[in-house]
């Protein structure tokens, strides 16, 4: 293992209803993608360690920032804000711009930290009877999400991308688990 | 669409997803470890989500009285390690899986959406359907994030 079980930061409390049910999931999983992160160097963050994949564990963590603000912020809130980690030319900046710098891994942890604690915010509004409302999806007009579908996506999106930072993380230091 | 309806639809998305990360290849490329030092394969995962379908629906959720599949006398590693290149062992593990999966979904649909709130063991306080229903939403997701990297190394196929 890599953690004793007295130093998992992650809870499994049962939740009593729905939405409770959603925000533990959420908050274990994004816990579980920044572990997979811990101990590492900027050069070990950039790296592509499961060629020919261009994924990389820092790509990752922008490509989360990305993933939360385009659902939390954009669609949920329709703040109308650009997407970030992004451009016309490029729609893989998220992982195509990543440098093995102390610069980028601050920047992008910055960002991913700064995106849940926004998320975090507005999902805390929410009642549990308003999980079925739908929402306008950013930049697809005519397509709406329920507010359950969101979330269910946002855990499924972590959980994939936690699938990869597994092999990406066990390719750099053997580091398997959790 | 209810709550009950949405984690079916997510589960059967994500079933599909495992179909196409495995179609098309050989048994040669099924149990290939195409990322090493990593033990996984295409062919382990497969026997691996059967396991884990079984166990949710069948051992836990039906309280039937079956051993997991694929895990002989608590080896649990013995659902990787023997995913070997033998057809004879790809037809099993994708026959066993699509039976599964037929189980389950007989599960589900006894459910009614009240049902969620269920917790199955009220004793232990293990937790609701609704957190079985989402683990298998979890280790779907999950495994799929492995499918993709190692199928992207096997023959450079990605997205969905």
């Amino acid at each position: 293992m890599w953690l004793p079980d007295d130093e998992d930061p992650r809870t499994y409390s049962n939740p009593q209803g729905e939405k409770a049910t959603y925000v533990e999931y959420l908050a274990n999983y994004r816990l579980t993608l920044g572990m997979k992160c811990e101990g590492l160097t900027p050069e070990q963050l950039a790296t592509r360690s499961v060629p020919p994949s261009s994924m990389s564990l820092l790509g990752l963590i922008r490509h989360m920032a990305r993933v939360e603000n385009n659902w939390f912020q954009r669609t949920a809130q329709a703040n109308g804000q650009d997407r970030i980690y992004w451009s016309e030319d490029d729609g893989d900046l998220d992982f195509n711009a990543v440098e093995p710098s102390q610069e980028c891994v601050d920047d992008a942890f910055a960002s991913w930290r700064r995106e849940i604690a926004a998320a975090e915010e507005w999902f805390a509004g929410i009642e549990e009877s308003e999980l079925g409302r739908e929402l306008p999806i950013a930049g697809r007009p005519d397509e709406v999400v329920s507010v359950r579908d969101l979330v269910v996506h946002m855990i499924e999106e972590y959980a994939r991308h936690c699938g990869h930072a597994d092999l990406l993380r066990e390719c750099i230091d053997g580091r398997t688990g959790q | 669409m209810t709550e009950l309806e949405a984690l079916r639809r997510w589960i059967d998305d994500l079933r599909a997803a495992v179909e196409r990360k495995t179609d098309g290849l050989t048994a040669e490329q099924l149990a290939s470890r195409s990322v090493p030092p990593s033990q996984l394969s295409l062919l382990g995962l497969v026997r691996h989500l059967a396991q884990m379908e079984h166990y949710w629906f069948v051992v836990t959720l039906s309280r039937a009285d079956e051993p997991q599949l694929y895990v002989r006398d608590g080896d649990w590693d013995a659902q990787f390690r023997d995913a070997v290149a033998d057809q004879a062992v790809v037809a099993d593990a994708f026959d066993t899986w699509r039976a599964v999966r037929e189980r389950a979904d007989a599960v589900m649909d006894r459910l009614e959406p009240a049902d969620l709130e269920f917790v199955w063991d009220p004793d232990d306080r293990i937790g609701s359907v609704r957190d079985a229903l989402l683990q298998v939403v979890y280790e779907y997701s999950r495994h799929a994030g492995h499918l993709d990297l190692l199928r992207e190394a096997i023959d450079g196929a990605t997205g969905e």
